[in-house]
C-alpha cells in the first residue's frame, strides 16, 4: 500500500482546520480564547505511542466512525487538563454542580469532545464528498496507552498507526493542551493512496525511515556522551508530517545554541542540532580540555558545539545514506544563539521555496538525566525522500 | 402564551445548556435522552417545536425526526448538531427537519434559528 505525501498534506490541513474549529467551539462554550499552534500527523508505532502517552492519565472521548471513513477514533486529552476544561465549561454555563466526578462534568467534556472530533470529521466527509457517521460519545479515562482503542493499539502493534495531534494554547488563560486523533489504519491509508506516483511513497517505508531516525538519535546521543563523559538518553523520536509553516511555532520562543546544516544529495534537506543555554554551556565545559570552563555563551562554546554537531550529523545522516543506498553530504555548521522560531524560520523558508509540508524528523535527547536537552530536527525535501524511500528494494 | 419546546439530546450538559437559553422564553415540555425517548415525548407532548440532536444511542436524530414528520406533517424540528457535514444535512432536511443550528451554539443563534422556523 501506498500514500501520496500530497494527499497526507490535504488530510493535514482538513485536520488542521478541525483543531482550529475545535479551538473555536471551545472559546464558545467556555468563554477562552485558544490558538492551534500546529497539527501534524506521524505514522507511530507501539513503542512510540507508549512514548508519547506514558506515564500520564487521560481523558478520551471515543466513538466510531462508518460510512465514508470507519473505525472507531479517540481524542485524547490529559486528566489535568480536562478538569480545567470541565471547570470552565460548567462555570460558562453557571450550572450547578457537585463534584469533579459527577456524571454532568463528564458529560460536558464529553460533549466537548463530540464536538472537537465533529469539526476533524466534517471537513474530511466533505473532502470525500460522503457522509461519515458518527456513533455516540462515549466517556473513558485510562493511563497510558491505553486511553487508546484496541484496534489502534492493535494496529500501531503490527505496521503502525496514523496518530495526528494538535497542540492548542490558551491566549488569555494558562492552558495547554494536545488533542490526539486517530483515524482506522487500513482505510485511512486507502484514502491517502492517490495516483501520482512521484509523490508515492509505500507506507511500510515510512515506518524503515522512523527506525532509521530513531537509530541515528542513538547515535547522536552516543556521540554526545563519549565526548562529554554525560548520561544521554533518546527521550522521544518521531517521524511528523507537519505544514512548514507550522515548524518555526513548534520549536517555540526560548533561546536555543545550535547549529544548522544544509544537506545535499538524495535527499537533500536541512538537519538542525539545538541546545538549550544551560546545556549547550555544560556540554561545552564537559568538553573542554584541563580546566577552562565558559560562565557564558563565548567563542569556546561555539566551537564545542559546532564540533559536536558535525560529529552528531555524520552519525544521523550516515544511515540513511547507507539504507537508501544515496550519497549525502552536509555543508560546514553554521552555529546559532538565537530563539528557535527565528533559528528555524529562514531553514523553512529555504525549503519552502519548493514544498508547504514535510517530514520532520523530531528527536529530544536527554542530558545528563533531566538537567540537559538536545532537539534534532531533520528536513528532507520531501518528493526527494518519496524518491528515495521507494527505490528501496521491496522487502515483503 | 409561550411557545412548548421539547429537547433531545444524549449530552446532560447539551441539555442543560438548551434548557438554560430557552427557558426564559419557551415552556420546556420535557427532555428526551435518544431517538427513541424523542419520538414517544413529541407524541405525549406534542410541542410547538422539538430541538433535536443528530448523534444519539438507540435512534439517530435524524431517523426520530423522520418518524415524527410522518406522524404529524406539521411537526417543526430543529437539528442541534456538531455534525456540519453537507451529507448529513441533506439527509435531516430530507427526513422532514426545519431548520438546524451548529454546535456549540449561543443563545441569540438559537432564537433567531426558532423564530424563523414559528415565527413569534
Amino acid at each position: 500500500m501506498k500514500v501520496d505525501i500530497r494527499e497526507l498534506g490535504q488530510f493535514n490541513h482538513l485536520a488542521s482546520e478541525g483543531a482550529k474549529q475545535a479551538a473555536k467551539s471551545l472559546s464558545t462554550l467556555a468563554g477562552i480564547e485558544m490558538d492551534v499552534a500546529v497539527t501534524d500527523v506521524s505514522l507511530v508505532t507501539e513503542s512510540v505511542l507508549a512514548e508519547t502517552f506514558a506515564e500520564r492519565s487521560f481523558v478520551g472521548v471515543e466513538l466510531g466512525l462508518q460510512g465514508g471513513l470507519e473505525g472507531e477514533t479517540v481524542l485524547a486529552l490529559e486528566r489535568e487538563r480536562a478538569l480545567i476544561l470541565q471547570e470552565l465549561l460548567l462555570d460558562a454555563t453557571d450550572t450547578d454542580y457537585s463534584s469533579e466526578g459527577s456524571t454532568l462534568a463528564k458529560s460536558s467534556v464529553t460533549e466537548l469532545g463530540n464536538i472537537m472530533i465533529g469539526g476533524f470529521i466534517d471537513g474530511w466527509a466533505n473532502h470525500l464528498d460522503t457522509a461519515i457517521n458518527m456513533t455516540p460519545p462515549r466517556y473513558t479515562e485510562a493511563n497510558g496507552p491505553r486511553i487508546l482503542p484496541n484496534q489502534a493499539i492493535e494496529a500501531a502493534k503490527n505496521h503502525g498507526v496514523f496518530l495526528f495531534e494538535s497542540k492548542l494554547s490558551g491566549m488569555d488563560v494558562d492552558l495547554d493542551f494536545s488533542l490526539y486523533m486517530l483515524p482506522e489504519y487500513r482505510q485511512f491509508v486507502q484514502l491517502l493512496s492517490g495516483n501520482d506516483q512521484g509523490n508515492q511513497i509505500p507506507v511500510n517505508r515510512l515506518s524503515t525511515f522512523e527506525e532509521l531516525a530513531k537509530e541515528g538519535a542513538g547515535n547522536a546521543a552516543g556521540q554526545i556522551g563519549m565526548m562529554t563523559g554525560l548520561d544521554t538518553n533518546v527521550d522521544v523520536s518521531r517521524l511528523r508530517f507537519v505544514p512548514l509553516s507550522g515548524v518555526p511555532k513548534q520549536v517555540g520562543n526560548d533561546q536555543f545554541v545550535g547549529v544548522v546544516f544544509e544537506l545535499t544529495g538524495l535527499p537533500s534537506g536541512y538537519l538542525v542540532v539545538l541546545f538549550d543555554e544551560k546545556s549547550a554551556i555544560t556540554i561545552a565545559n564537559a568538553m573542554m580540555p584541563g580546566d577552562s570552563t565558559e560562565d557564558e555563551i563565548g567563542s569556546m562554546t561555539e566551537g564545542a558545539i559546532k564540533e559536536l554537531g558535525n560529529i552528531m550529523t555524520s552519525g544521523f545522516i550516515d544511515g540513511w545514506a547507507n539504507v537508501l543506498q544515496t550519497s549525502i553530504e552536509h555543508s560546514p555548521p553554521n552555529f546559532v544563539h538565537d530563539m528557535g522560531e527565528s533559528i528555524m524560520s529562514p531553514v523553512v523558508g529555504k525549503l519552502g521555496q519548493q514544498q508547504d509540508y514535510a517530514f520532520v524528523i523530531d528527536s529530544t535527547i536527554e542530558i545528563d538525566g533531566n538537567e540537559g536537552q538536545c532537539d534534532i530536527y531533520a528536513l528532507p525535501n520531501e518528493r526527494e525522500l518519496a524518491r528515495a524511500l521507494s527505490a528501496l528494494p521491496a522487502q515483503d | 402564551m409561550a411557545k412548548r419546546v421539547m429537547i433531545a439530546d444524549d449530552s446532560e450538559f447539551m441539555r442543560n445548556l438548551l434548557r438554560e437559553i430557552l427557558e426564559d422564553d419557551f415552556e420546556i415540555v420535557g427532555e428526551a435522552e435518544n431517538g427513541v425517548e424523542a419520538v414517544n415525548l413529541y407524541e405525549e407532548a406534542n410541542p410547538d417545536i422539538a430541538m433535536m440532536d443528530i448523534v444519539m444511542p438507540i435512534r439517530s436524530g435524524i431517523e426520530a425526526t423522520n418518524e415524527i414528520t410522518n406522524n404529524d406533517p406539521d411537526a417543526k424540528v430543529i437539528m442541534c448538531t456538531s455534525v456540519g457535514q453537507e451529507e448529513k444535512m441533506k439527509q435531516a432536511i430530507k427526513a422532514g427537519a426545519s431548520g438546524y443550528i451548529t454546535k456549540p451554539f449561543q443563545k441569540p443563534n438559537v432564537l433567531n434559528e426558532i423564530n424563523d422556523v414559528i415565527p413569534a
